[in-house]
């Protein structure tokens, strides 16, 4: 799905812009990176692509759909399209890994069965078999961060957002939720990634949109964290 | 099928989570409800009582001794739709009674040289709000001398049924309105616990009725559990209350059939479900609306 952004502000009251003016093409399958300091706008930009946020000003659509268009009762439809992995994996801390992917696959109307097949495909994926018993508190970080995606990607989504995925994590875990992104997006899912890693950016090079006080001010095609080295 | 799994996990997780305040709503329904059933039970057993005392009610109109004056006031009284049954009393028939209701004392009529008594019609009415009305109209007639009856009697009977009737109902709306209320709170409490939850549940693509169906449920049983157990201790309570006044005041016409005790059961179950449903809906879909709603 081909998310556009034409001319986006976004401003909350009484007077902070927290994006300007945006105009940005995001491409079916494409893998992007949204990186730029704190309070730059990534997380407001990929809370619009939900239409958890709607713009000041401009358009957003994503497919053919304009999200401001889109009436708020069939919301959960455009959601279902899109998985998000978030940066304090908001898990659901009474369900168990298994049922926390199972999750959002029983809240569409998934088949029991399916569910059944698909969340122990996506277990098995994300190598938590072994854990699927357990709860979110009794795991480390890095298998935490993987539940968020095998969550996010249980009903294959068109788009995967990911807000710092790979923020709480040490190298080799960051590493690992890297080539598992990767292989995602090798399967068509268009993956936009808020990241302040550099070194996942310099090490898994892709188009990289640098944001800073809610302007756009780089797009470059395998590009790198930092052109200036100023944050 | 996954839905309705998760659906139903979710209500028992919601019950199960707040155990504490699932006990305290269903025991304050219990409560509420017994009081809606004791008052609807009450009310009926006025109304049967007060039909009785009616139906015991008669309007007796004198008539003048003259040829035909009997036949053409129990004609007339025959013909209002308001009058159950209409019997004519001859002079001897009145002194009959007399006789029989004096006893031994009865002797002392046989000093009279003739039958004072004038004959009569005995009216019965269907309702003691219709005695006023008849006796009126037979008053009027001309070959009536004298009307005689318990007007007295049967305004206060319509006063008590009417006061009975509008206290009970505002028993009957208090109690619901305060069964709703703790209802309303205690899924609105679910919900705001949970607040995060739902705002994630809204993020992965479900829709606002599957997240505020299990709330619905949650309510339903809640009220469902409270009636019933309510119409449990009504049945036990009614049976005892019953054979403990026809022991102690034997006169009074109650129903003492239990029966009543299971129809009344019905709307009340009907009422659990019915506040129960309406209540968590609108607890938990006002704020899932406003969880759904983009800034």
């Amino acid at each position: 799905m081909e998310i556009r952004f034409a001319g986006v502000t976004k401003q909350f009251p009484p007077d902070i812009v927290a994006l300007q003016d945006i105009f940005l093409t995001i491409e079916k399958g494409e893998f992007v990176y949204l990186v730029g300091p704190t309070g730059s706008g990534k997380t407001t930009l990929l809370r619009l692509v939900t239409r958890e946020l709607v713009p000041s000003k401009g358009r957003v659509t994503v497919g053919d759909v304009n999200i401001r268009k889109i009436a708020s009762h069939n919301l959960a439809y455009l959601r279902r399209n899109i998985g998000v992995v978030f940066q304090d994996f908001r898990l659901l801390p009474h369900l168990t890994v298994y049922e926390n992917i199972a999750f959002v696959q029983e809240v569409i109307g998934v088949p029991c069965q399916d569910v059944q097949k698909r969340t122990n495909d996506v277990l098995d994926r994300l190598g938590l078999w072994r854990r699927r018993s357990l709860l979110p508190e009794q795991l480390s970080g890095g298998e935490q961060q993987r539940v968020a995606i095998g969550r996010a990607i249980a009903n294959s989504p068109s788009i995967l957002l990911a807000d710092e995925p790979t923020g709480n994590l040490d190298i080799d875990t960051a590493d690992e939720i890297m080539q598992l992104l990767l292989s995602i997006n090798a399967s068509g899912t268009t993956l936009i990634v808020a990241t302040h890693n550099q070194y996942v950016v310099d090490a898994y090079r892709q188009r990289v949109i640098e944001l800073r006080k809610g302007r756009l001010i780089r797009d470059e095609k395998k590009g790198r964290y930092r052109v200036d080295g100023d944050y | 099928m996954g839905t309705i799994r998760y659906i139903l996990r979710d209500t028992w997780r919601l019950l199960s989570r707040h155990f504490g305040l699932s006990l305290l709503t269903i025991l304050t329904s219990v409560a509420v409800f017994f009081l809606v059933g004791a008052s609807i039970l009450f009310v009926l057993n006025t109304r049967y009582l007060v039909e009785a005392v009616e139906g015991d009610l008669t309007v007796q109109a004198y008539v003048r001794d003259t040829d035909g004056a009997l036949e053409a006031v129990a004609k007339k009284a025959s013909s209002y739709d308001s009058v159950s049954s209409v019997r004519v009393v001859t002079s001897d028939e009145a002194l009959e009674r007399l006789k029989a209701r004096l006893g031994k004392l009865a002797e002392a009529v046989t000093l009279l040289d003739e039958n004072p008594l004038p004959p009569s019609v005995e009216v019965q009415v269907r309702r003691a709000s219709y005695a006023t009305v008849i006796a009126r109209e037979l008053i009027a007639m001309p070959e009536v001398e004298e009307v005689v009856y318990a007007g007295a009697v049967a305004e206060r009977l319509q006063k008590i049924s009417y006061f009975v009737s509008r206290l009970s109902m505002v028993v009957l709306v208090v109690s619901l309105a305060s069964a709703a209320l703790v209802l309303f709170n205690t899924i609105r409490i679910g919900v705001y616990a949970r607040k995060e939850e739902i705002g994630r549940m809204l993020l992965v693509g479900a829709s606002r009725n599957f997240v505020v169906f299990p709330y619905v449920l949650q309510g339903v049983i809640l009220g469902t559990v409270g009636a019933a157990l309510s119409v449990v201790l009504l049945w036990f309570s009614y049976g005892m209350a019953i054979s403990t006044l026809e022991r102690s005041l034997p006169f009074l016409r109650l129903l003492t059939d239990r029966m009543i005790v299971l129809r009344v059961g019905g709307v009340l179950l009907s009422a659990g479900v019915s506040v129960g449903w309406i209540c968590s809906w609108l607890a938990a879909s006002r704020f899932v609306r406003q969880a759904s709603r983009s800034r």
